[in-house]
C-alpha cells in the first residue's frame, strides 16, 4: 500500500478519485456487455452476479459456510502465528537456532504447500484437524521468516545501548526486541494471512468439500453460475478485508519506526518482505 | 502523458556508509552471538556449514521415524529416495515434469513481460498507480485458486487454466516490485539528472530503469516462487497433467512413497527455478550497496 | 552575470501544514567569475535559491536572469554539485563523471577523454572503474565535482558540497576546489553553513535570513587570492568571522520561537 500521500491539490485528487471509480464502472460495464454477448449459462452478467451476491448475503447458507471454513482458518492461522512468531524470535535472537532451522525454513518457503495436502490427509484424515493443519502449513513459514527479519532489523546500537545499561535478557525482550520487531511481525502476519486463506480455500476445493468451497462446487455442479461467482467474490472480499485490517495496524507501527527500507534489506531471505 | 512522478519518489534510501553485511555483523555481535562464518566449532579442523549438518540430522531423524514409527503416511527417507529414483529412471516423471515446466514457462514468461510493463507504468505515473492500486492489492491478497471455478466456466477444462493461475500468481508480484523499484530510485539522482538537463526519456532509460533493477529483480525472484506454487495447486485442482495431477492421483491412492517422491521433485524444481532467477538477480545488481538476497 | 529580482517561492499547503514561504523576495546580483558564498541558518531557503538559479524550480514571483536571459530550465551553462553527492550507484566513476556529457549527446570517445581529464584533475586517477560505494565520502564528492566541471559550465552552483564529509577531508577539498578555480575561472555560487568555509572560498559573502528568506547583508571579503595557508590567522579573517557570527547569531535569536 502506498505509504506516501499524494501531493496534488484538491482538484487533481478529485480527478484521481473519479478515475478510480470510472475504471471500476468501466470494468463492470464491460463484464456486463461481454457476458450478454457470450450469453452462456456459465458466464453470468455483472448484474446477475450482484443480485445473487445480495441474495446469498441474506441467507444463513453463506454465513454458515463461512463459519465452517473460517473455523479452520482461525485455528490454523492462530497456531501458525504463535509458532511462527516464536520460531522467528528464536532465530532472530540466537544464532544457533537460526543456523539450525534456516535450511528447513528456506525449503518451506519455496515449497508449494499444496503438494503437502495429500500427506496431511493421509495423516490426519478428512476432518477439521487436517484442514487446520493445511492452513497452518501454508502460513507458518512466512510468519517465521518475517518475524526473524523483524528482530534482525532492530538497530544494533539500541541493543548495545540497552546492554550497556545492564539489562537482563528479559528486559531486553520487553523493552526493545518485541517492540522493535513488531512492524515486521505484523507484516509477516498479514502475508501469512493471505496464505492461510489460500490454504483454506485450496483444501476445500481440492479434497474436502465443506464450507465455502463446498458452496462453490455445489453451485458449479448445478450450473448456477451467478451464485458461484458471487461466492468467489465473497472469498476474495474476505481475504482483502482481513489484509486491509492488518495493513492499517502495520502502517501505524511502521509509521512510528519509519524503517521500511532497512527492514527490506534485513529480511534477506524474507521471501515476502519485498512483496509489500 | 504528464509525468507526475518526478521528484516524488518516497522513502529515499540513505545508503551512505554502512554496508548490509557490516550491519548484520554488528547486529549479531550486539545480540551476543559469535561465530561469523556459521560453521560449528565442534570440529575445529573440519569446517562444516551448520545448515548441512542440520539437514543431515533432519534426514536421519526422518529415516529413523519412518522405520520405527511405522506410520503409513511417513515412509522412511531412503524409500522415498528410491521411489523417486525409480520414477526418474523409468521416465514416468518426465512427461508430467515437462508438462509442468511448459505451463510454468508460459505463465511466468507472460507474468514477467506484462508485469514489467505495467509495473513501469504504475511506477512512473502516479495517476496510473492511484487508479490501479485497489485492484493490485485485491489480487495480491486474493487466493488465486479461488478463481479456478470461474476459469473453468469460461475456458472449459483446458490447460489455459493452469497457465492462467501461474500467470496470476506471479504477475502482481512483479508489478508491485517493479513499481516500487521505480518509485524508490534515489530522488537525489533524479534531481541531479534534471539538473544536468536530462529529458524524460533520458531520465527513464539512464536513471529510473537501472535504479529500479534491484527491487525489480527481487520481484522476479519472488514471483517464480509464487508461480511454482500456483502451478502445483492449479494442477492438483484441474488434474489434467503435470506434477500436481500426479500428486493428486497418488494421494487419492494413499501411496505415500510416491507422493513424497514427487514432492521431492517439486521441491527440486522450485529450488532450481528460484536459484536460476537468483543468479540472474545477483549478476544484474552487483553494484547494489545492499543486495536484497 | 546572474541577476535575481524579487525571487519568491512558496511551497503550497499540504496535509494540513501551512504554506511555506521558502523565498520571500530575493534580490541578488552575481558578477561574472565572482565567487559568492551564501550563508544562513538552516531551514532558510538556501537550497531553493540555488535550485532557482539552476532552473529546477518554478518561481511564484520575480525572475532569474543569466546574462540577460530568463532562466526557466536547466541549461548547458550551469552545473551543480550536490551535498549528498547524487552519484549513480550502478555506474563506475568514469560513467558518473561522463554523465552530464552523455546527456548532451557527446560521443563516447570524447566523453571518455574529457572524463579522464577531469578525473585526473580532481585527483582520482586510477579509480575510474571503481563504484561509488567503494569510495569514501570525500572521493565521491570529487567525482561529483569532476562531473560538474566536465560539462564546462560557466556557472558552478554548489549546495553545501562539503557538508557531508569530515573536517580534514573538507579542508583538502576546499583547497583543491580553489586550485581548480584558479585554473579555470567560473562564476561560483556556493551555499554553506560554515563561516570559515565561506571566508576561505568566497570573494563576497551574502547572508540570508530565516524564512521568508531575504538577503540580509552582503560583505566583500578582502583577503588575498590565492589564499595563503594560514589565512585563518589573518586579523581581517578573524574580524570578518566575528562580524558574521554576530549577524548569524542575531538572526537565530530573532527567529527563535518561530516555526523554522
Amino acid at each position: 500500500m502506498s505509504l506516501e500521500r499524494g501531493r496534488g491539490n484538491d482538484s487533481s485528487r478529485l480527478l484521481k478519485w473519479s478515475l478510480r471509480l470510472g475504471s471500476f464502472a468501466a470494468l463492470a460495464l464491460s463484464w456486463e456487455l461481454l457476458a450478454r454477448v457470450v450469453n452462456s449459462l456459465l458466464v453470468p452478467t455483472f448484474t446477475e452476479t450482484l443480485a445473487a451476491l445480495v441474495r446469498l448475503l441474506m441467507t444463513s447458507r453463506l454465513w454458515g459456510a463461512l463459519w465452517i471454513s473460517n473455523q479452520a482458518m482461525a485455528l490454523g492461522f492462530g497456531l501458525a502465528a504463535i509458532a511462527g512468531v516464536a520460531v522467528g524470535f528464536l532465530m532472530g535472537r540466537w544464532r544457533a537456532a537460526e543456523r539450525f532451522i534456516e535450511p528447513y525454513l528456506s525449503i518451506l518457503l519455496v515449497m508449494p504447500m499444496s503438494a503437502v495436502i495429500p500427506i496431511i490427509i493421509m495423516a490426519t484424515g478428512l476432518g477439521l484437524a487436517s484442514r487446520v493443519m493445511v492452513v497452518f502449513s501454508f502460513a507458518f513459514a512466512t510468519i517465521a521468516i518475517n518475524t526473524r527479519a523483524g528482530v534482525r532489523m532492530i538497530e544494533p546500537s539500541w541493543i548495545e545501548m540497552t546492554r550497556a545499561f545492564g539489562a537482563t535478557e528479559r528486559q531486553l525482550w520487553l523493552t526493545i526486541l518485541l517492540r522493535g520487531a513488531s512492524p515486521a511481525v505484523l507484516m509477516g502476519l498479514r502475508l501469512g494471512l493471505i496464505r492461510a486463506v489460500s490454504g483454506m480455500i485450496t483444501m476445500e476445493l481440492l479434497l474436502i468439500a465443506v464450507g465455502v468451497g463446498r458452496l462453490i462446487l455445489h453451485f458449479q455442479g448445478n450450473f448456477e453460475a451467478a451464485e458461484m461467482y458471487a461466492i468467489v467474490i465473497v472469498v476474495i472480499a474476505e481475504a482483502v478485508l482481513l489484509t486491509q485490517l492488518c495493513q492499517r495496524l502495520e502502517v501505524s507501527r511502521f509509521a512510528k519506526y519509519s524503517d521500511r527500507q532497512r527492514y527490506a534489506r534485513a529480511a534477506s531471505w524474507a521471501d515476502q518482505a519485498v512483496t509489500e | 502523458m504528464m509525468d507526475d512522478n518526478a521528484n516524488m519518489a518516497p522513502q529515499a534510501e540513505q545508503t551512505q556508509g554502512r554496508s548490509d553485511a557490516e550491519g548484520e555483523g554488528r547486529a549479531k555481535a550486539a545480540l551476543g552471538q559469535s561465530g561469523e562464518d556459521g560453521t560449528l566449532s565442534a570440529f575445529p579442523h573440519l569446517r562444516i556449514p551448520a545448515s548441512w549438518l542440520s539437514l543431515t540430522a533432519g534426514v536421519i531423524a526422518w529415516e529413523l521415524a519412518g522405520w520405527w514409527a511405522g506410520l503409513g503416511f511417513l515412509p522412511p527417507f531412503s524409500r522415498v529416495l528410491w521411489t523417486a529414483a525409480g520414477l526418474i529412471a523409468s521416465g514416468q516423471i518426465v512427461t508430467p515434469l515437462l508438462a509442468s515446466l511448459l505451463s510454468l514457462l508460459a505463465g511466468y514468461g507472460a507474468a514477467v513481460t506484462l508485469g514489467l510493463a505495467l509495473g513501469v507504468l504504475m511506477g512512473r505515473y502516479r495517476t496510473v498507480e492511484f487508479v490501479l492500486t485497489p485492484y493490485l492489492e485485491a489480487f495480491l491478497a486474493a487466493p488465486k485458486i479461488a478463481l479456478v471455478p470461474v476459469m473453468y466456466a469460461v475456458f472449459g477444462l483446458s490447460r489455459l487454466i493452469q497457465v492462467a493461475v501461474i500467470f496470476l500468481s506471479g504477475f502482481f508480484v512483479v508489478v508491485l516490485n517493479t513499481m516500487r523499484g521505480i518509485q524508490t530510485v534515489e530522488p537525489a539522482c533524479v534531481e541531479m539528472a534534471h539538473a544536468f538537463g536530462a529529458t524524460e526519456r533520458q531520465l527513464f532509460w539512464k536513471v529510473l530503469l537501472p535504479g529500479a533493477l534491484p527491487l525489480t529483480m527481487a520481484g522476479l525472484r519472488l514471483a517464480i516462487g509464487h508461480a511454482v506454487r500456483g502451478m502445483v495447486t492449479a494442477e492438483m485442482l484441474v488434474a489434467l497433467f503435470g506434477l500436481g495431477a500426479l500428486l493428486r492421483s497418488y494421494g487419492a491412492r494413499f501411496d505415500a512413497e510416491k507422493v513424497f517422491a514427487i514432492l521431492l521433485v517439486v521441491i527440486g524444481v522450485a529450488l532450481v527455478c528460484s536459484f536460476m532467477v537468483q543468479v540472474a538477480e545477483r549478476r544484474m545488481t552487483r553494484w547494489a550497496d545492499t543486495t536484497l538476497e | 552575470m546572474i541577476e535575481l529580482r524579487g525571487v519568491r517561492k512558496v511551497y503550497p499547503s499540504h496535509d494540513g501544514h501551512p504554506p511555506v514561504i521558502a523565498l520571500g523576495g530575493v534580490d541578488l546580483t552575481i558578477q561574472t567569475q565572482e565567487i559568492v558564498c551564501l550563508l544562513g541558518p538552516s531551514g532558510c531557503g538556501k537550497t531553493t535559491l540555488l535550485k532557482a538559479i539552476m532552473g529546477l524550480v518554478s518561481l511564484d514571483a520575480g525572475e532569474v536572469r543569466i546574462d540577460g536571459q530568463l532562466v526557466s530550465a536547466p541549461g548547458a551553462d550551469r552545473a551543480m554539485v550536490f551535498q549528498n553527492f547524487a552519484l549513480l550507484p550502478w555506474a563506475d566513476v568514469m560513467t558518473n563523471v561522463a554523465f552530464g556529457l552523455d546527456l548532451r549527446g557527446v560521443s563516447r570517445a570524447e566523453r571518455e577523454l574529457k572524463a579522464r581529464e577531469w578525473i585526473r584533475a580532481v585527483g582520482l586517477e586510477g579509480f575510474e572503474r571503481h563504484y561509488p560505494r567503494q569510495l569514501s565520502g570525500g572521493m565521491q564528492q570529487r567525482v561529483g565535482l569532476a562531473r560538474a566541471l566536465a560539462v564546462n559550465p560557466t556557472i558552478l552552483l554548489m549546495d553545501e558540497p562539503f557538508g557531508a564529509v569530515d573536517a580534514q577531508t573538507r579542508r583538502l577539498l576546499q583547497e583543491d576546489l580553489l586550485a581548480l578555480l584558479e585554473h579555470s575561472r567560473k562564476t561560483v555560487f556556493f551555499v554553506t553553513h560554515s563561516m570559515e568555509e565561506a571566508l576561505l572560498l568566497g570573494g563576497r559573502l551574502v547572508l540570508m535570513t530565516q524564512r521568508p528568506s531575504r538577503i540580509r547583508d552582503e560583505t566583500v571579503v578582502r583577503l588575498p587570492r590565492p589564499r595563503p595557508p594560514d589565512v585563518e590567522k589573518d586579523p581581517r579573517f578573524i574580524e570578518l568571522k566575528e562580524y558574521l557570527w554576530q549577524q548569524l547569531r542575531a538572526m537565530q535569536i530573532s527567529t527563535a520561537g518561530h516555526d523554522g
